[in-house]
């Protein structure tokens, strides 16, 4: 006998979707702007990683007339797990799809995919194709390659925000079907969950690879990217606004709500993205307690510095 | 399930009223509890009971390491898997530790003592679980370490206790230092998503080389080193630097009994589905910029000096 890690280990991919015909400003933009590395393209779509990222993606992009997002990839230890999910989801009622290897992505393997009632569609991977490191494997450099320096070049995907209809509903299924840990939580008058953040990774910004925000529909609020510290995300501020990129919010910020260091601008269609540190490292454990807001309080934790900030505005849909 | 992570360690204090005073004053450690002849000591931005629990004693060095499971059947198990191992194990009554409930003792062949238990009572953040003010009212320049992040273990028959980690307990190995006759003899482990929880390296047996401590910011990492010297606290001989394994930007200096202490940061993520990536290897000439990234060469007995 042996103990084993077992269920979701890690986010591996957002999947979005941008009104760019030939995807040439979503090109220049994730290359040049924020610094990924393409890794690859089929029809009407192109995969990035970080240059942290052994994986062959963790961002892919496609042209659909509707912006918005597609699927959020998450990484099972193998084969096992994919069956053990399949029927728990099942049992919970949801229908499940699954997936041969390269069926639906290049690069990705066998797969099943589902739609979290009041959430995305999610789609658990046993494998991914292993590019390997961009600075090798023998002494490397644990430096940006030369290519992304004066980009922001974040080191990995750290978390997908979605907006929900009913985020209590959504949150206590991935907690309770696919094992995620509540990290912090914000509830109204009445106790019930009205925005949470989840994790399955016990990783220094951590704390969360889904934020979940009370909205009319189930959309994307903004893809997160990993930065070293706070003095990072503040100078990726200058080389992105020199370069006419769209700020939101009122600029940097510190997030009590997650405890994070933040940066959020949108890419050349609209795409809120945004450039986060600190956070928290907690362990993925059962007995693991959330920090709990009150909806009074919730200007406070959204933003540390800006008293002007409407929490109303700042939950809104990027797309 | 599995083992979650490094919770604690359980150190050897030569005169604990100083090294509490270390541990608060100079690290920033809250104490959070204490009997005769034990402090307990939380980090920051950590919610369970301790990271740290330090023991009178006429010795500097190591007394256990605790590890977390993420269920309570694990320790069965993990006691099966031990005793399959031919290693020597031990039940730990809940309260034996304070603050936290029954584990199971297991000693490595390296000679290291791991606790692993399920339950931990909560002191929560130290701002608080509700509606915190994360700022705390004494920052004065320089920020709280956060948690624990890991601890490099010193002994023989390392590669035995990284087998008996990795292959029954579930250890994921993220970097290794090759020696010269090509046998790994640095092992860097973790059971999460950072680069290590604990490390070993060779020494003799069951001693410890540092235990680390999280900060949020490199510049934080900065201003604690002005901190240290400005306390005529003994640090690195450089003072700062960053490790190319893992690269990770740090600083070292000793508890007044001689255990040596490190700063750390670094966002390295780490795979953690064991063999799915191969690990990092730092060998022959890129050692020394493996250990000193900026100085490319290793401190005197910096390998050497272990408690």
């Amino acid at each position: 006998m042996a103990l084993l890690h077992r269920g979701i280990h890690r986010l591996g991919y957002a999947w979005i979707a941008v009104k760019d015909s030939r995807l040439l400003k979503t090109r220049e933009f994730y290359t040049h702007e924020l610094g990924l590395l393409e890794t690859g393209s089929e029809p009407n779509r192109v995969s990035f990683r970080c240059w942290h990222e052994p994986y062959k993606f963790s961002l892919v992009v496609e042209h659909r007339e509707t912006p918005g997002l597609v699927e959020i990839g998450f990484h099972v230890r193998d084969d096992a797990d994919l069956d053990a999910f399949q029927q728990k989801l099942i049992l919970a009622g949801v229908t499940v799809e699954a997936a041969e290897a390269n069926s639906v992505l290049q690069g990705l393997g066998k797969s099943i995919a589902f739609t979290v009632p009041a959430g995305p569609r999610v789609r658990l991977f046993s494998t991914m194709h292993l590019l390997g490191y961009v600075t090798g494997y023998e002494g490397p450099d644990w430096v940006a390659p030369k290519s992304l320096r004066n980009t922001a070049a974040p080191l990995n995907i750290n978390h997908v925000a979605f907006t929900s209809p009913d985020p209590a509903r959504a949150s206590a299924f991935f907690s309770e079907v696919l094992g995620f840990v509540m990290s912090e939580k914000v509830v109204d008058d009445t106790g019930k969950t009205i925005s949470s953040l989840l994790f399955r990774m016990a990783k220094n910004v951590g704390g969360q690879e889904l934020a979940i925000y009370p909205g009319k529909d189930v959309k994307l609020h903004h893809v997160a990217f990993t930065k070293e510290d706070a003095s990072d995300v503040m100078a990726d501020g200058y080389y992105l606004r020199s370069d006419g990129v769209t700020m939101d919010l009122l600029g940097p910020l510190r997030q009590p709500y997650g405890n994070t260091f933040s940066l959020h601008f949108h890419d050349r269609t609209g795409i809120r993205l945004e450039l986060c540190a600190g956070g928290r490292m907690i362990e993925v454990h059962p007995e693991v307690q959330p920090v709990v807001w009150s909806k009074a309080n919730l200007r406070e934790a959204l933003s540390y510095y800006d008293d002007m900030l409407m929490p109303e505005e700042f939950f809104l849909p990027c797309v | 399930m599995a083992v979650t992570r490094l919770n604690y360690m359980s150190m050897y204090a030569l005169d604990l009223a100083a090294s509490e005073k270390h541990y608060t004053d100079v690290v920033g450690l809250r104490v959070t509890a204490r009997r005769p002849g034990q402090v307990y000591l939380q980090a920051h931005e950590a919610q369970d009971h301790h990271c740290l629990i330090l023991n009178a004693a006429d010795r500097a060095g190591i007394e256990h390491t605790g590890f977390k499971v993420s269920e309570r059947s694990d320790l069965a198990e993990a006691e099966t898997a031990a005793k399959d191992w031919g290693l020597v194990t031990r039940r730990v009554a809940s309260g034996e530790v304070l603050g936290q409930g029954d584990g199971l003792m297991i000693t490595l062949p390296s000679g290291h003592v791991f606790n692993l238990f399920y339950h931990a009572d909560k002191v929560g953040y130290s701002y608080g679980m509700q509606d915190p003010d994360i700022i705390l009212d004494h920052v004065d320049g320089v920020s709280p370490v956060t948690h624990l992040d890991h601890a490099l273990l010193a002994g023989n028959d390392c590669d035995k206790s990284v087998k008996f980690l990795m292959e029954a307990l579930d250890f994921n190995l993220t970097e290794t230092i090759v020696a010269p006759d090509g046998n790994p003899s640095a092992f860097f482990l973790t059971t999460s998503s950072t680069v290590h929880n604990l490390a070993f390296a060779p020494g003799p047996p069951n001693s410890v080389h540092h235990i680390a401590f999280y900060v949020n910011d490199r510049a934080d990492v900065i201003r604690r080193v002005d901190m240290l010297k400005h306390k005529k606290v003994t640090t690195l001989d450089y003072g700062i630097s960053r490790h190319g394994i893992g690269g990770v930007t740090t600083t070292y200096f000793f508890d007044p009994s001689g255990n040596r202490n490190e700063f750390q940061c670094g966002v390295y993520e780490a795979q953690t589905i064991r063999g799915s990536v191969p690990p990092i290897v730092w060998a022959g000439e890129h050692i020394p910029r493996g250990a000193f990234y900026y100085e490319n060469a290793i401190s005197a007995n910096f390998f050497e000096v272990v408690t």
